[in-house]
């Protein structure tokens, strides 16, 4: 993909984060009810309700409570919010490190497992081993996310206590880290014990997060992995003596991954979606997490923050599976 | 495809060591950890939505002091204020700081501190919800360590305030110096445990403060660990993880109290569930509001919904209380219901309905409650249908009285007032009142400002009989506090449902 | 299209296929039947005998074979009626994602040009949001009940439906039958509903199957944050919620629903990609 192409893509997602900043705004504006109602304690009186409508610029017409909206926004101002009395960029800024480490780790094991169950389901030819493998998938698939970090609390943390179910370090610990990345700050400053401690909290969060992802990946990739293997020039390669292992490592598996990575992509983004839920079974302190808390707490401001972050994310995943198209294929990134 | 490899081969490394690291847990006996079932979104305890927010304060009692604070038992003792009084004339008031306290930073917790704090709470511009007490106080005046208030009027409530929601005094110079924001960042009180770390939405840690004017407490460090997840906290005490945990359901409490190891304390705290009742509707028909009272068996709800923990209660009053009055009685009598149905043309057949809101999972089993006392009215010819929404919303309709018919409710009141109880719930023209009727209005009235205490206490009796007789609302029962702890550790329960880490001792 | 048909291979010959729908139909048969086999009436409280144990626990009550909820509900009615709600949110919001998506998609598809543009572009703003953060945002907004739940869904779910069909239209526009239709003076609106609809009708119903397995599951994911119907409907979502604070005396509340829903999705997911194997003419080239 030439630098050209990279920057269409890059402005064609413009318009959509445009639309979405609109949809995010109008839909948290036709909510039945006040929102300021909701937040004024008990106690407040006209005055102070009136005085907080000022403050959050509630009392302007709507249009133009969307362009001031929009223009702060440019300047990443998005507003203070209501419940924690803190500027609400900062505030995602701060946590949004937590949730990535999540989500990376979970990718991670996803992957990890999707090639490790489809690699095996396409390897063997009894009649065993790819039926389970189906079967897993299947299983995994099927589990929504948050059933599978319920499992897990039960199984592991309860049942038989090998992993801590919430949090992200343990409270006791004293660090010296700087930025909010701790895993992958504590990997870098080569302290082994403390990354240790913190995969210890993430791993069941990341494998609850990763199952579903990984049965929808897997099927995929078993069945495209099976289709290549009866494709002409593997059967060329077959004939020319190479073992079925290193044809399936080397060419298959390439051949697979486009439609792979696709799907991947849209997987990719239903596991960000899912840590919201996830955060919060787990009380792990990332953006998801702090969402659940936002909507229950009517905070207008951090909602809006939130699924605006969000709905960024989303978009930059799908410009970076657009641009491993052409990484994953030669011919297109020549061509 | 060298990057996949690598991708399985390190997440497979990474399992086995983290295998073979497990459990790291060393139990700390200096360190007391407490699952939480509550976020703190802010450190400022006297301004925005989370000072008024009960379950948190235990964590603000642990940083700041109060004006004066409260035992166990609710009754009133020493905090930073040593005396206080009103003037006989009842036009000022009079306090005296303690001499030995000091803030975090060392230096001394002085007269000014207290007048800016008050002056501060007064303030309608910093936010303080409950301004509306402190707006009352006039201009100070110190002469050593007693401070002297005029007043705008008599209000027998502004003493128990300073040891309730938003009475906390801050440190005048340290706060101007880092204003607000800074303040958020890094809080300083004059609390026996001082802030350590805080890591949003997952836990505060605090060491103890040696200057402490009181008690030292006996954990060097103290940890909240935010677990809002009821099944998740339950975990955390089961494996070990925590120490102390809070507001478990009831079955879980049974069950762990009997485990070896961990320990269960119960007890009734200043918190009542309650039916809001609207005078809109049918609830203007006296028959239906006290069918709908008969109708509910509190008793049976206490033990089978809440396996006997909670008290069943007939007035505002919890037993604890001030006003209360074990003679005032609403009896469970189904027959009567239907009676008194029946006076209004309303059967089984022919039902009355009305909708009922309630919270869910706000207190324990409060949906459930409400589903059981549905099913209480359906069989003498009540039907209710159940709208669920969330706190924040249970506010705003009642801020604007439009409240459903009835509307499930958790009334606290550690101060044990009944100025704070029927006084607020039940006066027409007090912003939290659903039943607005003059007969009642002007029977509270008149007891706002009334000097003589015995008198005052006795009024409230009397208006509590009233609204009982005439149903003005439904009080159900007084909750009672589950808190799980490991052996080793003992933990006095606070009425006032507090857990003060102050109050946890090694055993 | 019944020409069509015949080139298909029989559907009773495909075992996922057949064994899921067996599922779903008996799954459907005991929702619309529910009234007459539970055996008890689902809200019919009894505080007095609540918890009861289930029939392989030895003081049960034989009146109550799955035992009794905290409110001394009998469990095995909820779950029957719970299956009918269930059900009901599964077709009601799937039908709603299926004609907003459908509708959308056969309008970008055929006409092509800005409106297929603008349509796409809306496509792209919808799948750019956190869909289980939404929903719960809007179900906290519309207030809870059947009908905000139902709407949630659908609002949500119809770019699944929408891009599927947009693209299968797309290639169907270029067929020669709709040529000929053209030719015959068919308008737009009528060659859309005569002629591409039908064909695409296996498409819509696999689509169809997997939604209503994810309805089930958003409808679950919604009554576990507390934000699913309201009153004391019996569902299933609701019931998990319930039994997870029973789970170490009372597992089977927690588990018989959630073993419902997996049945329930999984076959569903039989169904609709028992579909697509038999009637997709792609997969049996």
């Amino acid at each position: 993909m030439s630098l050209k192409q990279f920057l269409q893509r890059l402005l064609l997602a413009l318009p959509t984060l445009f639309g979405v900043s609109l949809v995010v705004f109008f839909l948290m504006r036709v909510v039945p009810g006040d929102p300021i109602a909701m937040m004024t304690p008990p106690g407040a009186t006209e005055a102070d309700v009136a005085q907080l409508r000022a403050l959050y610029g509630l009392d302007k017409p709507i249009i133009t409570q969307y362009v001031i909206w929009l223009g702060a926004l440019f300047q990443g101002d998005l507003g203070t919010s209501i419940s924690l009395r803190q500027d609400v960029f900062s505030l995602i800024l701060e946590r949004m490190p937590a949730t990535l480490e999540l989500a990376f780790l979970s990718t991670m094991i996803a992957i990890a497992l999707c090639l490790i169950l489809s690699l095996a389901g396409a390897y063997f030819r009894d009649r065993i081993i790819p039926r389970a493998v189906d079967a897993i998938a299947s299983t995994a698939q099927a589990v929504p996310d948050f059933l599978w970090g319920l499992i897990f609390i039960l199984l592991l943390g309860v049942a038989w206590p090998l992993f801590p179910i919430s949090g992200r370090i343990n409270p006791r610990l004293d660090h010296d880290l700087v930025s909010q990345f701790y895993l992958f700050e504590s990997l870098i400053k080569l302290d082994f014990s403390l990354a240790l401690e913190l995969l210890r909290h993430l791993l069941l969060p990341a494998i609850a997060l990763a199952l579903p992802m990984t049965g929808i990946v897997t099927r995929l990739l078993k069945v495209s992995l099976e289709e290549t293997w009866k494709q002409d020039y593997i059967t060329m390669a077959r004939a020319r003596g190479f073992s079925r292992w290193y044809i399936l490592r080397k060419e298959a598996l390439r051949n697979a991954l486009i439609p792979t990575v696709t799907l991947g992509g849209v997987q990719l983004t239903f596991l960000l979606g899912g840590t919201v839920l996830i955060e919060k079974l787990f009380s792990y302190p990332g953006i998801g997490n702090m969402a659940i808390g936002a909507v229950i707490q009517r905070d207008l401001p951090l909602i809006q923050g939130l699924i605006l972050t969000f709905a960024v994310m989303f978009i930059v995943i799908n410009l970076l599976i657009d641009l491993s198209y052409s990484w994953l294929n030669p011919r297109m990134r020549h061509g | 495809m060298n990057i996949l490899n690598l991708i399985s081969r390190s997440m497979g490394a990474l399992l086995v060591l983290i295998c073979i690291s497990l459990p790291t847990q060393a139990a700390d006996d200096d360190t007391l950890t407490i699952a939480y079932n509550v976020n703190l979104p802010s450190w400022d305890p006297t301004v925005g939505l989370s000072a008024v927010n009960p379950t948190i304060q235990s964590i603000y009692k642990s940083v700041f002091d109060q004006y004066i604070d409260q035992n166990p038992d609710l009754s009133f003792k020493p905090g930073l204020l040593t005396d206080w009084s009103w003037s006989d004339d009842k036009t000022s008031i009079s306090m005296t700081l303690r001499e030995n306290a000091f803030w975090h930073d060392g230096t001394p917790v002085t007269v000014e501190d207290v007048m800016w704090s008050l002056e501060r709470a007064g303030n309608p511009d910093t936010g303080n919800p409950i301004q509306f007490i402190w707006g009352k106080v006039g201009e100070m005046t110190a002469d050593g360590n007693t401070i002297t208030a005029q007043m705008a009027g008599y209000d027998p409530s502004l003493f128990p305030w300073m040891a309730f929601l938003t009475g906390y005094i801050l440190p005048k110079n340290y706060f101007e110096k880092v204003g607000a924001e800074g303040f958020e960042k890094a809080p300083m009180g004059s609390g026996p445990y001082m802030l350590d770390a805080f890591e949003r939405d997952g836990f505060v840690r605090l060491k103890r403060f040696d200057q402490y004017w009181g008690d030292a407490p006996a954990f060097e460090t103290v940890i909240f660990k935010f677990v809002t997840d009821a099944s998740s906290r339950v975990a955390e005490i089961e494996s070990g993880s925590s120490d102390i945990t809070i507001e478990v359901p009831y079955e879980q409490f049974d069950r762990l109290a009997a485990v070896d190891g961990i320990n269960g304390v119960s007890t009734p705290v200043s918190d009542i569930g309650m039916i809001f009742l609207n005078d809109i509707e049918v609830m203007e028909d006296a028959n239906v509001r006290k069918a709908a009272a008969h109708a509910i068996n509190k008793p049976v709800i206490v033990d089978r919904l809440l396996r006997g923990y909670g008290v069943p209660i007939d007035t505002l009053q919890a037993p604890e209380y001030m006003a209360y009055d074990d003679s005032i009685k609403v009896a469970y009598d189904p027959e009567l219901a239907s009676e008194l149905l029946a006076k209004s043309g309303y059967s089984k057949d022919n039902p009355a309905k009305f909708k009922i809101q309630t919270t869910r999972g706000f207190k324990p089993k409060d949906y459930e409650m409400v589903q059981a006392i549905v099913g209480m009215w359906r069989k003498i010819g009540i039907e209710a249908e159940i709208e669920v929404y969330e706190i924040a919303k249970h506010y705003e309709l009642r801020a604007s009285d439009t409240l459903a018919p009835a509307a499930f409710y958790n009334w606290g009141n550690s101060i044990g007032d009944p100025s704070t109880s029927t006084g607020f719930a039940m006066f027409g023209p007090s912003p939290h009142s659903t039943w607005d009727t003059e007969d009642v209005d002007g029977m509270i009235g008149p007891l706002w400002g009334e000097a003589d205490e015995a008198k005052r206490i006795d009024g409230y009796k009397k208006v509590d009989a009233y609204i009982a007789e005439n149903a003005y609302v439904i009080p159900l029962l007084q909750y009672v506090q589950p808190i799980l702890h490991r052996e080793g550790i003992s933990v006095t329960p606070h009425v006032a449902n507090f857990v003060l880490p102050q109050l946890v001792t090694k055993q | 299209m019944a020409d069509a048909t015949a080139h298909y291979p029989s559907p009773w010959r495909d075992a996922g296929l057949v064994t899921g729908s067996l599922i779903v139909i008996s799954f459907f048969a005991i929702a619309i039947l529910a009234h007459w086999i539970s055996p008890h009436d689902p809200l019919e409280q009894d505080l007095i005998s609540n918890l009861l144990p289930p029939f392989w626990v030895d003081q049960h009550d034989p009146a109550f074979l799955l035992g009794t909820d905290s409110l001394g509900r009998d469990l095995l009615s909820r779950v029957i009626h719970g299956a009918r709600i269930a059900l009901t949110v599964a077709v009601l919001a799937a039908g709603f994602a299926a004609v907003l998506g459908t509708v959308m998609g056969l309008i970008a598809g055929f006409y092509g040009g800005w409106i297929d543009s603008f349509i796409s572009r809306l496509v792209d703003i919808w799948m750019s949001f956190p869909a289980v953060l939404l929903s719960i945002v809007l179900v906290a907004v519309l207030g809870t009940g059947l009908h905000s739940v139902v709407i949630a869904i659908g609002i949500i779910d119809w770019t699944r439906f929408c891009r599927v069909i947009r693209a299968e239209t797309k290639v169907q526009r270029e067929q020669d039958y709709v040529a000929a239709g053209r030719a015959l003076g068919l308008t737009g609106p009528a060659i859309i509903l005569k002629e591409i609809l039908p064909n695409l009708l296996p498409v819509l119903m696999t689509l169809f199957c997997l939604e209503m397995g994810i309805a089930v599951v958003v409808e679950a994911i919604l009554s576990f944050v507390g934000l699913s119907l309201s009153s004391d409907a019996p569902t299933w979502g609701g019931l998990i919620e319930e039994g997870r604070q029973y789970v170490h005396e009372a597992w089977w509340v927690m588990l018989i629903p959630m073993l419902c829903i997996l049945t329930l999705v999984i076959a569903l997911n039989a169904c609709g990609e028992g579909i697509r194997r038999v009637y997709d003419p792609v997969m049996h080239k």
